[in-house]
């Protein structure tokens, strides 16, 4: 019998963990074909090379001996053109035609930029791939006016390597408030506050219009107020799903390639995971794009484990967030955003400290949370929160202590029994496997 | 494998495990960077120590972008400090709320079990932290549970 060709189309996250659960989970050996644009790299670090705590070396995650040892045919620096779901055929840029038993289609996204005139121009960066961070990092010396358009989580999450490159930052943002898909209204005006506090302007309902030429600057016009000027400029306005390439190929698309809980498109032998994916939410149960590091991830280990023969359905995926600007902690899960909850929240303005848990009965459904760094009590609640997020742990009689006081989370995790119902959950059905040398724990 | 084997009806909260755990862990006597963390119940009539499981899943292992969380020889999963950038996921993807990040190092860092040779179990003078060959579990729940009604009174506990 020959043996099983999986081709693995994208070398992010999701197509990695796919590969060494394969590895991990074969009982008979398989043949594995990574088609991948870039030579893999972990996008979670890049904001570390940008501010020069690690080297450009750490970013990389499947070195040429890592794909060597998985026993994986690297096609690196082509992309997937399209794809004939009848000949099980993968057709690539350079005209390549691949052969394969099942495919992942693990293709990422792309940065948007605001359609602006100058949006393309000399000096305007995005800040998405390892080329991108090249870039900026070229550009921002000591005492630069950074302009960065945007103030969701992408821009959120360089902006300490940007004040600590010495940079002087202003973030403009088109919506009302800052971290709008992140946090509630509550919450955007804690952070901007102290991000005020931290010499970080802020400029809301900022509608860009244009980006000029100024000498060697570059000016930023908008529909109404001053213009800015800036050294560089750093579009953070979004991303969208690389998935044109699909046009026309039979599988099924709504706003990511539809999965059911295998993560099987429509075709049987195509799979989709990460950004890609329009899989179960864990929350709601229906379809969504969480493109976000974790979901990438365990789609990635599930589709692994499915191409490997075996049969594990996803139970879904919470969407979870947290990003730490100037030594303040700022993290959402699930549904936050929920406005048929029931809603509890607490402020302490004095010590940064805000907690907003949406309950569906006596259940956590949705939870922000932010807090210093530096509190333990912050990084405490962040995890517990998410525990109680993800199991759905009944809160019987703590709603009501919870009610009283939003901030002893730790009382009500523990007496909860939350620990109980966690210890079985696991997301392959088995432990977890130490990612020795490799850079993923499958 | 061994894992701490917490017994709260025995703690005390002399807070002795905090003291060795920051101690072994960053060689400072700070309880503020021990990853053994003591909780009061009943306005502190109850005392219990709380910390990571080692959980199956090692949701801490898993979310980490770079392979910075191994399992090191006793078993537990333990940050390299080397490979982790301070990102935090780690600390948003486990479910218990036991991982821990050092705001001066920009690390995270957690229970590795002392790699084998738990500094808290030795600390504590009353057996309430042992180190065994068990299953780990839910050591706190069914004691916490009976130890809430300090907190829920107030209004009625509803």
């Amino acid at each position: 019998m020959m043996a099983t060709r999986h081709l693995i189309i994208g070398g992010g996250t999701a197509g990695m963990n796919a590969m060494r659960t394969i590895r991990a989970e074969e009982r008979e050996p398989s043949e594995i074909t990574l088609v991948s644009s870039e030579r893999p790299y972990s996008r979670m670090v890049l904001p570390y090379y940008l501010d020069r705590s690690v080297a450009e070396s750490h970013v990389f995650t499947a070195t040429g001996i890592q794909l060597t040892e998985w026993k994986v045919k690297a096609l690196v620096g082509r992309r997937a053109a399209s794809l004939d779901i009848k000949a099980n055929v993968c057709t690539l840029d350079d005209g390549t035609k691949v052969e394969y038993d099942d495919c992942l289609i693990a293709t990422g996204s792309t940065a948007v930029r605001a359609p602006v005139p100058g949006a393309d121009g000399r000096g305007v960066h995005s800040f998405w791939t390892l080329d991108d961070a090249r870039a900026v990092i070229d550009e921002i010396k000591p005492g630069s006016h950074v302009v960065m358009v945007g103030a969701g989580f992408i821009s959120f999450t360089i902006l300490n390597s940007i004040l600590s490159l010495g940079a002087k930052l202003t973030i403009v943002e088109v919506a009302p408030r800052i971290l709008p898909r992140m946090v509630d209204a509550t919450g955007g005006e804690l952070v901007a506050g102290w991000l005020k506090a931290n010499n970080v302007a802020i400029r809301t309902n900022a509608k860009l219009t244009k980006i000029e030429d100024a000498k060697d600057k570059k000016r930023l016009k908008f529909a109404s107020g001053g213009d800015l000027t800036a050294d560089v400029v750093i579009m953070a306005t979004g991303i969208r799903n690389n998935l044109d390439w699909l046009k026309d190929s039979g599988i099924k698309i709504d706003r990511g390639v539809v999965v059911d809980d295998d993560l099987r498109s429509n075709v049987p032998s195509v799979y989709a995971a990460g950004d890609s994916a329009q899989g179960k939410d864990l929350i709601s149960g229906q379809g969504a794009i969480h493109a976000i590091e974790p979901t990438a991830q365990e789609h990635g280990r599930i589709v692994g484990a499915n191409m490997a023969g075996k049969s594990i359905a996803y139970r879904g995926s919470l969407i979870i967030n947290i990003v730490e600007v100037c030594h303040l902690d700022v993290a959402s899960f699930g549904a936050w955003e929920d406005g048929k909850a029931d809603a509890i929240s607490g402020l302490k303005t004095d010590r940064n400290a805000y907690r907003k848990l949406l309950f569906t009965g006596d259940r956590l459904t949705g939870a922000i949370i932010i807090g210093r760094s530096n509190d333990i009590w912050t990084t405490n609640d962040v995890g517990m929160l998410k525990g109680l997020v993800q199991t759905g742990q009944p809160l019987g009689r703590f709603k009501g202590h919870l009610r009283r006081n939003p901030f002893d989370v730790k009382t009500a995790f523990i007496a909860s029994k939350t620990t109980r119902t966690l210890l079985p959950e696991t997301v392959l059905g088995r432990p977890s496997l130490a990612p020795g040398d490799s850079p993923v724990a499958v | 494998m061994k894992v701490l084997k917490l017994t709260p009806e025995r703690c005390t909260g002399c807070l002795r495990c905090e003291i060795a755990c920051s101690y072994m862990q960053t060689a400072s006597y700070q309880p503020a960077k021990s990853v053994i963390r003591v909780s009061p119940f009943e306005g502190h009539t109850s005392y219990a120590p709380y910390t990571c499981t080692q959980c199956a899943e090692g949701w801490c292992m898993t979310a980490c972008p770079v392979g910075a969380i191994t399992i090191n020889v006793a078993g537990a999963k333990d940050v390299v400090d080397d490979r982790c950038v301070g990102c935090k996921l780690c600390t948003i993807a486990c479910p218990y709320g036991t991982m821990f990040y050092d705001t001066s190092t920009r690390k995270a860092f957690k229970c590795n079990l002392c790699a084998g040779d738990p500094a808290c179990a030795h600390a504590c003078p009353t057996a309430a932290i042992e180190y065994e060959e068990v299953e780990t579990k839910d050591w706190l729940g069914d004691f916490a549970a009976e130890r809430v009604s300090h907190v829920l009174a107030v209004n009625g506990g509803r």
